[in-house]
C-alpha cells in the first residue's frame, strides 16, 4: 500500500467539505466546511512529503496552513458575531447586501 | 508501511470521513462542531502514520484545542438562533451543487488515485520536533515571522470586528 | 530662393503689431479706458504703417541701385512639411516676402487701414462693443498683412481664411440683429465655396511644381511647365493644367472679390459698421482676389481660356452690378454695388492681360472708395441714420457738411473718371488694355473677348458716372427732405451737424489720395500725338507682375481715352439733367415700371439661387437627416445601447449577493477548466528540417507521445515525452500520388489525385493558349505500378520533338509539357497518439505531400526508375 490511499481519502474529504459549503446556509457550518477542505489539503501535503522525504517542505507548508486556518477562523467567527448582532440571524441567504 | 500503520490508517480514515459527514449534515451546530472534533482528532492520528509527529501535536493543539473551542464559544454566544435546518435551499440548487462537487471529486480521485509512490525509508528526525523545527527556522524564517504578524493582525481584526458598536 | 538674403525683421513686426493690438484689446479691452483702447487700435496700425514705409523705402533703394528683382524676405520658421505621392518632401515655411507688388499692397492696407481706424475712433464712439470692434479690426489687419506678405500659397491661405473670419465677425458685429447675423453667415458660406477652389488650385500647383512658393510656381510657369495636357474627370483631357488650376483659383477669387456667381454676399455685407465696409468690403479684403491673380500672373497669362473667362466674368459683373446700383436708394447699397462693379473692372483688366493696370485700379479705388464709404458714414452719423440712409430722405447737405461734401465730390469725380483725377488714369488703362487685346491678338476668340470687354466696360463706366452723381446730387444738392422729421430716434435728425475731427482728417487725406494717387500711373505722353512710354507704375510693377506690354500706338490710346471721356461725360451729364436739385426718382418714371422693379430687386439673383441651389440642397439634407435618424441611429446607437442594457440586466441578475451562487460559479469554473484538460489535444505538423522531414506534435503539460510515422497501425516508438519525430519512408509508405500542374505564363495551377484509371487533365483551364495549340485532344494521366504515366496525344515534352505517346513522369521532379509544368508528388501519412496525466488518449494523423525535389533516401527506390526518364 502506498500513498494513493491517502490521496483518495483527501479527495473524498475535500468533496465532503465542498458539498457542505455549497449546500448549507448556516454560516458556522460553512466555516467548518472550509476547515474540512483545508484539512484535506494538509493530508495531501503530508502524504506527498512522506513519499518524497528529501526535505520538509510539505510539512512546513502544512504548518503554515494550520496557522492561516487559525487566523481565518478567528476573523471569520468575528464576522459571524458582528453579522448576528446586526441581523439576529446567521443564515447566509439573508446576507445579500452586496448585490447589484 | 507496516501492518500496524495500515490498520491505523484505515481506522483513522473511517473516523475522519464519519466526522466530516456529521459536520456537514448535522442540524445543530454544536453537533457539527463535535463532528469536526472527531474528524480533526482522527486526522491527527493519521498524521502519525505519515511520520508527521510535530504536526500531529499541532493539529491537536491548534485545531482541536483552539479552533473547535472557538466555534463552540461562538455557538454558545449566539444560542438557539445558531440552529438552522440541516440542508437548506431549493432541490435544484442542492442537487446541482452535489453533482458538480461529485464531478470535481471524481476528477481529482481518478487523477491522484492512479498515482502511487513507493513507501521509502525516512531519516530518524523526519517530522520530529527537531527536524521540522530546524527546517522551519532554516528555510522558512521570513514566512514564519510573517505568519506571526498575520496572526497578530487577525487577532486585532477579530476584536475590532466583533466589538459591539455601542462600546 | 533667397534663404541667404538678410532677414528683414520689419516684415514680421508689420504683422505682429496689429496682432498684438487685437490680443490686448480682445482680452483686456473691457477693463481698459476707451481712449486707451482707441490708442492701441490706431497706434498699432500706425506703427505698422511706419514700418511698412521704411521697408518700402529699402526696397525702393534696392531698385534704385539697379537690382531689378529686388525682394525683402523674412524666414520665420518651418511650419510643416508634407510628402507628395512622387516621394518629394515639400517644406512649408512661414516666410514673408516684400516685392514691388506686395510692398504697394502693404502700404495700401496699412495706410488706408490706419486712416479708417482713426475714423472709427469717432464713428464708433457711442458703441458698447468698442474694444471688440477694435480687436476684430486689428485682427483683420494682421490677417490681411499675412495674406499680402506670405511668400507661399499656404501662408497666404492662412491670411485668406483670417480675413474671411474677420469679415464674418464684423458683418455680424451687431449680432443682436438677426438679419445682420445672417448676412455674416452668407458672406462666410459664399467664401467657403471659393476657398474650396483655392485649395484645389493649390493642390494642382504643388502637384505640378512640387513647391508652394510663389517664386517657384511663377518660374515654373515661365518655363512652360503648365502647358501639358491634363486628364480630369469627368471632362477627359483638358488643354492645359494652367487652365484648370487658374479656373479653380479664380473660383476662389470670385468668392473673396465678389464676382459672378458669388458676388451676392457683398451687398449684404453692408450690415457691418461703415468703417468695416470701407476697409474690408471696399479697399482691402475684396481686392485680395485681384492681388492673387497678380501674384500668380506668370501662371495666369499662360492660359488663354482662363484669361478669357476672367475677362468675361469681370465685364459681366461690372455691368450687372452697375445696373443694380443705378436703381438703389440707400447710400451704402449703392456704394456696395459700385464696389462689385469696380472689382469687375479690375478682373477685366487682369483678364485681358494687363495685371499692372488692374492692380493700379486696386490702388486708386482704395482711396476713392474708402473716402466715399467714410463720407457716407459721416452723412449717416450726421443725420443719426441707423444702419443705412435713404438718399431720397436726404438732400441739400452741402451746407451743413462742407468737408464731407467736398471730399465726397472729389471721390465721385475720381470714380467717374474725370481727367486728372486718379480714377481717370486707372480706368483709362483698363480700357486701353481691352483695346490693345483687339489689335494685338490674331485669335478670333481673344478678339471677341476684347471687343466684349471694351464695350461692356464702357457701358459700365457710363453707368458708374451716372449712379455716382445721382447719389451725390440727391444727397448734397436741393433741399433737406427730412427737415420736418422729429428727432425721436425713428426718423432722421432734423438738424444735421458736421462730424468730429477724427472723422474729418481721414476724409481729407483720402480725398487728396483720390486726386493725386493717379499720377503714379500717368503715362509719359503728350495727348493725341506724342509717343507712349510706360508710366512709373508700370516700371515699378514689371519686376513682380507679368503681363502684356502696353501698346505704343497712339491710335489705341486715343480710342481708349476717347471712350473713357465720352462715358464720363454722358454719365455725369445725364445725372446732372435728371437729378440735380431734384427730390424724386426721375429715372423710375421714364423706364417701364416692371423693368425698374426687377433691377431694383437686384435682378432677383438671390431668389434664383434660393430656388436652384439652396432649395434642392435643403431637401437632400432633410432626406439624409431622416435616413440618419431612422437607420444610422438605429444601427449605431439604439442597437448597441439595447444590447448593453439587456446583457447588463442579465449579468446583474447573477450578482444576487448570495454566497452560494458565487461558490457555485467558482465550482463551475473549476469543472470547466478540468474538462478542458480532460482529454489531451492531438495535433501534428510536418516540417522540412534541412534534408529530413520532421513531425512535430503540439505540446501540453504532462503529455506523452507514441509515433506511427507511416500510419500503418504499428507504432514504431513507445510512450515517451519526445514530441518531435523524424520518420523514414519507403516506397510502400506512399499513400497517393498527386499530379500538380502549373502554367508559368498565367500563374494558374491545379492538381489531380491519380488512380489506376486514366484521368483527363483539363489544361485549357490554366492557359487558354493550350486549347489553341492542342485542339480537342486531351492529355490523360494514370498511376501504373506506383509511377505516373502520361498519354500525350500529340503534346511534346518541352524542348523535345520526338516524344513517344506514353511517357512516365519522375516523382518529385518537374517536367515541362508544352507550356505547362507538371510535378507528380507523393503523399504519406503520419499518426501520433497523445496521453495526458488522466490517462486519456487522443490521436491525430496528417497527410503530407512531399515537396518538389524532396527525395528521402528510402524514397529513392520509388524514384530510381523515373530518374532516368527525366535526364
Amino acid at each position: 500500500m502506498g500513498i494513493g490511499a491517502y490521496l483518495a481519502l483527501a479527495s473524498v474529504l475535500f468533496g465532503i467539505g465542498a458539498v457542505g459549503f455549497l449546500t448549507r446556509r448556516n454560516m458556522l457550518i460553512q466555516l467548518m466546511s472550509i476547515e474540512l477542505m483545508l484539512n484535506s489539503a494538509n493530508v495531501l501535503l503530508l502524504a506527498f512529503n512522506r513519499a518524497y522525504p528529501g526535505n520538509h517542505d510539505g510539512q512546513v507548508f502544512a504548518f503554515f496552513v494550520i496557522a492561516v486556518a487559525a487566523a481565518e477562523a478567528a476573523v471569520g467567527l468575528a464576522i459571524v458575531i458582528a453579522y448576528y448582532r446586526v441581523r439576529k440571524t446567521i443564515e447566509t441567504d439573508r446576507a445579500t447586501l452586496l448585490r447589484y | 508501511m507496516t501492518g500496524a500503520g495500515a490498520t491505523l490508517f484505515v481506522v483513522t480514515a473511517i473516523f475522519a470521513i464519519i466526522g466530516a459527514l456529521i459536520t456537514v449534515a448535522a442540524r445543530r451546530p454544536l453537533r457539527a462542531a463535535m463532528g469536526l472534533l472527531v474528524h480533526i482528532v482522527s486526522l491527527a492520528g493519521m498524521f502519525l502514520t505519515l511520520n508527521a509527529h510535530l504536526l500531529a501535536a499541532l493539529q491537536l493543539l491548534v485545531y482541536a484545542g483552539a479552533i473547535v473551542v472557538l466555534f463552540v464559544f461562538v455557538i454558545m454566544l449566539i444560542g438557539p438562533e445558531a440552529e438552522t435546518g440541516p440542508i437548506e435551499g431549493r432541490l435544484v440548487s442542492r442537487s446541482t451543487a452535489g453533482a458538480l462537487t461529485l464531478a470535481v471529486f471524481l476528477v481529482v480521485a481518478t487523477s491522484v488515485g492512479g498515482f502511487d509512490a513507493a513507501w521509502i525509508a525516512v531519516d530518524a528526525d523526519f517530522g520530529t520536533v527537531e527536524g521540522l523545527g530546524l527546517a522551519i527556522y532554516r528555510n522558512a524564517l521570513v514566512p514564519f515571522e510573517l505568519i506571526s504578524i498575520t496572526l497578530l493582525v487577525a487577532i486585532i481584526g477579530a476584536i475590532a470586528i466583533a466589538r459591539s458598536p455601542t462600546e | 530662393m533667397h534663404e541667404d538674403a538678410s532677414q528683414q525683421l520689419a516684415l514680421l513686426l508689420i504683422i505682429l503689431f496689429p496682432l498684438a493690438g487685437a490680443v490686448v484689446n480682445g482680452l483686456f479691452g473691457r477693463r481698459l479706458p476707451r481712449s486707451l483702447v482707441g490708442f492701441i487700435g490706431v497706434g498699432s496700425v500706425t506703427v505698422s504703417f511706419i514700418l511698412s514705409i521704411t521697408a518700402f523705402a529699402e526696397l525702393f533703394a534696392l531698385r534704385g541701385e539697379g537690382v531689378h528683382e529686388a525682394v525683402l524676405t523674412y524666414q520665420f520658421y518651418e511650419w510643416f512639411s508634407l510628402k507628395l505621392p512622387s516621394g518629394a518632401e515639400v517644406a512649408i515655411n512661414v516666410r514673408f516676402l516684400m516685392d514691388s507688388l506686395s510692398g504697394v499692397m502693404t502700404l495700401i492696407v496699412t495706410g488706408v487701414g490706419g486712416l479708417i481706424h482713426l475714423y472709427s475712433v469717432g464713428y464708433m464712439s457711442d458703441d458698447d462693443g468698442y474694444p471688440r470692434f477694435f480687436s476684430y479690426l486689428n485682427l483683420f489687419m494682421a490677417s490681411m498683412l499675412i495674406l499680402v506678405l506670405g511668400s507661399s500659397l499656404p501662408v497666404m491661405f492662412v491670411g485668406w481664411e483670417g480675413v474671411g473670419l474677420c469679415s464674418y465677425l464684423l458683418i455680424g458685429y451687431w449680432y443682436e440683429n438677426r438679419d445682420y447675423a445672417s448676412a455674416g453667415r452668407k458672406a462666410f458660406v459664399a467664401n467657403r465655396v471659393g476657398d474650396f477652389g483655392v485649395l484645389i488650385g493649390m493642390f494642382i500647383l504643388v502637384g505640378v511644381v512640387g513647391s508652394f512658393e510663389f517664386a517657384d510656381i511663377n518660374a515654373a510657369a515661365a518655363q512652360g511647365y503648365f502647358r501639358k495636357d491634363f486628364m480630369m474627370w469627368p471632362f477627359g483631357v483638358v488643354p492645359s493644367i494652367a487652365t484648370v488650376a487658374c479656373l479653380f483659383l479664380f473660383l476662389g477669387c470670385t468668392g473673396k472679390s465678389a464676382q459672378i456667381p458669388l458676388y451676392v454676399w457683398l451687398p449684404d455685407a453692408m450690415a457691418g459698421p461703415t468703417p468695416v465696409s470701407a476697409l474690408i468690403h471696399a479697399a482691402t479684403m475684396v481686392t485680395a482676389g485681384v492681388y492673387l491673380c497678380c501674384r500668380l500672373s506668370p501662371l495666369f497669362i499662360t492660359s488663354d481660356v482662363a484669361m478669357s473667362v476672367i475677362a468675361v466674368t469681370g465685364t459681366l459683373t461690372a455691368l450687372l452690378a452697375a445696373t443694380i446700383a443705378v436703381t438703389q436708394r440707400e447710400m451704402k447699397k449703392i456704394l456696395a454695388y459700385s464696389t462689385v462693379s469696380q472689382l469687375g473692372f479690375m478682373f477685366a483688366a487682369v483678364g485681358v492681360g494687363y495685371f499692372a493696370a488692374g492692380f493700379f485700379h486696386v490702388f486708386t479705388h482704395a482711396f476713392f472708395k474708402a473716402c466715399l464709404f467714410l463720407g457716407a458714414g459721416s452723412v449717416m452719423h450726421a443725420v443719426h441714420a441707423h444702419g443705412d440712409a435713404d438718399i431720397f430722405k436726404l438732400g441739400g447737405l452741402k451746407k451743413q457738411l462742407p468737408t464731407t461734401r467736398w471730399t465726397f465730390l472729389v471721390s465721385c469725380l475720381a470714380i467717374a473718371g474725370v481727367p486728372l483725377t486718379s480714377g481717370f488714369f486707372s480706368k483709362d488703362e483698363i480700357l486701353l488694355g481691352a483695346t490693345a487685346q483687339i489689335f494685338r491678338s490674331d485669335d478670333s476668340l481673344m478678339v471677341a473677348v476684347g471687343w466684349f470687354t471694351l464695350i461692356g466696360l464702357t457701358l459700365a463706366a457710363v453707368m458708374t458716372a451716372f449712379y455716382m452723381f445721382r447719389l451725390y446730387f440727391l444727397t448734397f444738392t436741393g433741399e433737406y427732405r427730412s427737415a420736418g422729421e422729429s428727432s425721436d430716434g425713428h426718423g432722421y435728425d432734423a438738424h444735421p451737424h458736421e462730424s468730429p475731427a477724427s472723422m474729418k482728417i481721414p476724409l481729407i487725406f483720402l480725398g487728396l489720395g483720390a486726386i493725386f494717387a493717379g499720377y503714379l500711373g500717368m503715362p509719359h505722353i503728350t495727348p493725341f500725338v506724342g509717343t507712349h512710354l510706360p508710366s512709373w507704375w508700370g516700371h515699378w510693377m514689371e519686376a513682380s507682375v507679368a503681363g502684356h506690354a502696353l501698346p505704343e500706338s497712339m491710335n489705341t490710346i486715343n480710342i481708349a481715352s476717347g471712350l473713357a471721356l465720352a462715358a464720363m461725360a454722358i454719365g455725369i451729364g445725364s445725372a446732372w439733367v435728371l437729378y440735380r436739385n431734384k427730390s424724386k426718382d426721375v429715372l423710375a418714371e421714364k423706364v417701364p415700371a416692371r423693368l425698374y422693379a426687377l433691377v431694383f430687386d437686384k435682378w432677383r439673383v438671390d431668389e434664383l439661387y434660393d430656388t436652384v441651389i439652396i432649395g434642392p440642397i435643403k431637401q437632400v439634407a432633410t432626406l439624409v437627416g431622416r435616413i440618419d435618424m431612422t437607420f444610422v441611429d438605429a444601427l449605431l446607437t439604439r442597437l448597441p445601447s439595447f444590447n448593453a442594457r439587456e446583457v447588463g440586466r442579465f449579468l446583474s441578475r447573477m450578482q444576487n449577493g448570495v454566497v452560494h451562487t458565487y461558490g457555485m460559479v467558482l465550482v463551475i469554473g473549476v469543472v470547466s477548466v478540468m474538462a478542458m484538460f480532460w482529454t489531451p489535444r492531438a495535433h501534428v505538423e510536418g516540417a522540412l528540417e534541412g534534408e529530413t522531414l520532421q513531425l512535430v506534435a503540439a505540446p501540453g503539460f504532462g503529455y506523452e507521445y507514441r509515433w506511427d510515422g507511416d500510419s500503418d497501425g504499428e507504432f514504431e516508438s513507445g510512450w515517451s515525452t519526445k514530441r518531435i519525430y523524424a520518420p523514414t519512408y519507403g516506397p510502400e509508405d506512399v499513400r497517393k500520388i498527386f499530379l500538380y500542374v502549373r502554367s508559368p505564363r498565367t500563374g494558374a495551377s491545379d492538381h489531380y489525385s491519380l488512380t489506376e484509371q486514366w484521368t483527363r487533365l483539363d489544361l485549357a483551364r490554366l492557359d487558354a493558349a493550350w486549347r489553341r495549340t492542342q485542339g480537342s485532344l486531351p492529355i490523360v494521366a494514370r498511376l501504373e505500378d506506383g509511377k505516373v504515366q502520361l498519354r500525350m496525344n500529340g503534346a511534346q515534352v518541352f524542348g523535345r520533338t520526338d516524344t513517344p505517346d506514353v511517357i512516365e513522369l519522375p516523382t518529385g521532379r518537374g517536367t515541362g509539357i508544352e507550356n505547362v509544368l507538371m510535378v507528380p508528388r507523393a503523399t504519406v501519412e503520419a499518426t501520433v497518439e497523445v496521453r495526458n496525466a488522466f490517462g486519456n488518449v487522443s490521436t491525430a494523423s496528417r497527410e503530407m505531400t512531399l515537396p518538389d525535389g524532396y527525395l528521402p533516401e528510402q524514397h529513392a527506390l520509388l524514384l530510381d526508375a523515373t530518374k532516368e526518364g527525366s535526364r
